[in-house]
């Protein structure tokens, strides 16, 4: 039987956010969450990684431990792993981006990969292709089936998410200030595991 | 805005190479708009060559056209417009076709390196990774002092996991331009994704030492900027290479520095100096809990 998943505003927000920053750039982030009662897995939260270098590992491993000490201090696990592609006909999951999703799944048994689909983001669609593995060591495929269509195991926390995402974007320019680990190596007080300012009041 | 001042903030973007299309587009437009463009005087016709490729990278080809078709009159067989001309095709044409219109500018003239590199980013960007690696490496021997071309060449081998080919493009970019520590910083990175920790300690180390030559007494104040990154990478490496001291050689056969402990205590203060303000109060905690993990 499939695990469920679904997807929060805060999360989808975040992860569109920093795609939308970098339109002509990999950018990748990790998903944090937590398993409920009744199995299905809810992806609480995004944390934004790279846009730059994204082939490259050092500040990734950085990012990644800190953000999983920072899941555990909030009451969340690292869940998932998300990345957005240079080219918009680009989906499959990166080398790189396989190593970090194995790496979430050796602690989380039902971590789950995302890669943001780049002709559709921007539309009403979610964007998003799933990535499952059968075990840490073993490669990913898109997960079969359809996702976030109505009775799929993926799902966001409301439709409407993505159109509401294109207006915080082209309205209210909320993606401006989102910044990711990279640029918290630039200047330090840069807020990426919350990105406060970046969240709508009327989440 | 007034105009005066719009034209050099666009100015400095050219300077900087900056790539901030929405800005430039909002600004360019009013300006091309009031007619002003062909009494800019030289700039103007960079001007309008910025403000074609800002128009296309947001999708308003309308104004491109515009700024293109008065180039294209001002300056018939130009090879810098060719260039713009190929890459308005780029945003509508299939790449098959653009192809054939690089392919024959370089008939008449082989030694457009613009048009060169065009072709190649091309290539990259309809998946031929070979191929594109195979004409940028050709290029590169015709123009071996073209600096964004080795950066390019080592981003491509790294994203293949071809880490060993990457640090050599790399490390011509460095003879090139050896003033330039993210030049040196992607190469640390590129080491340590490759494995080889003493090699990417070294780099680490090196960059910190580039950027602050210049300061007089860098123990004294915080790391800012690309140091920060620098002295994370160090205490990584410092870290891993105590933690698991390397039983054979690295890969470059750089030896692990004797005073390794001594360079981690050292990482140790830098990085969490780099939080010592308040600036980086928020941090703190999450990064010394991480440095005292080990």
């Amino acid at each position: 039987m499939a695990t469920n998943y679904t997807i929060s505003t805060q999360a989808y927000f975040k992860l569109f956010f920093h795609a939308a920053k970098h339109p002509h750039k990999s950018v990748n982030g990790v998903l944090l969450g937590n398993k409920a009662q009744n199995g299905t897995i809810t992806i609480e939260d995004a944390i934004p990684l790279l846009h730059h270098w994204t082939s490259l590992s050092p500040m990734m491993e950085i990012g990644l431990d800190l953000a999983g000490q920072y899941a555990e201090s909030s009451g969340l696990k690292l869940v998932g792993y998300y990345q957005a592609c240079e080219r918009l006909d680009e989906t499959a999951l990166a080398p790189v981006g396989e190593r970090v999703a194995g790496k979430v799944k050796a602690g989380f048994e039902d971590a789950i990969a995302f890669v943001i689909d780049g002709e559709k983001i921007g539309t009403e669609a979610a964007a998003l292709i799933p990535y499952v593995s059968q075990s840490s060591s073993s490669s990913w495929r898109p997960a079969a089936g359809s996702a976030f269509t109505p009775g799929s195991p993926f799902q966001l926390a409301s439709s409407d998410l993505p159109v509401r995402a294109i207006a915080h974007v082209r309205d209210d320019h909320l993606h401006h200030a989102f910044g990711d680990f990279d640029d918290h190596l630039e200047d330090v007080s840069i807020d990426w595991l919350r990105n406060r300012t970046c969240i709508p009041a009327d989440l | 805005m007034s105009l005066s001042s719009a034209l050099q903030q666009l100015a400095s973007y050219r300077a900087n190479n900056t790539r901030a299309s929405q800005e430039t587009f909002k600004k360019g437009v009013t300006i091309l708009k009031s007619r002003n463009a062909p009494n800019l005087g030289e700039d103007g016709w960079a001007f309008l060559e910025q403000l074609a490729l800002a128009s296309i990278d947001i999708g308003r080809l309308d104004v491109a056209d515009e700024c293109t078709k008065q180039l294209s009159e001002k300056f018939p067989n130009s090879p810098r417009v060719a260039v713009l001309v190929g890459i308005r095709k780029e945003a509508s044409e299939s790449p098959e076709s653009v192809l054939r219109y690089y392919d024959g500018v370089l008939e008449e003239d082989s030694a457009n390196a613009a048009i060169w590199k065009r072709r190649i980013s091309v290539l990259k960007r309809i998946g031929k990774t070979e191929k594109a690696v195979d004409e940028l490496s050709k290029f590169l021997d015709t123009f071996y002092t073209d600096v964004e071309g080795w950066l390019e060449l080592a981003d491509i081998y790294s994203s293949c996991n071809q880490y060993t080919s990457s640090l050599q493009a790399l490390s011509h970019a460095l003879v090139l331009a050896p003033q330039n520590p993210f030049t040196a910083l992607q190469f640390a990175e590129t080491a340590y994704t490759a494995g080889d920790l003493p090699l990417a300690l070294k780099m680490f180390l090196v960059v910190t030492e580039m950027v602050e030559r210049d300061i007089p007494a860098p123990e004294d104040s915080a790391p800012t900027g690309i140091s920060v990154r620098a002295w994370w990478g160090v205490k990584l490496c410092s870290r891993r290479l105590i933690e698991s001291p390397p039983s054979s050689p690295s890969a470059s056969d750089t030896p692990v520095p004797k005073t390794i402990k001594l360079i981690d205590e050292l990482a140790t203060e830098r990085v969490l100096t780099s939080y010592s303000g308040e600036q980086g109060a928020e941090g703190r905690q999450l990064v010394s809990q991480w440095i005292s993990a080990y």
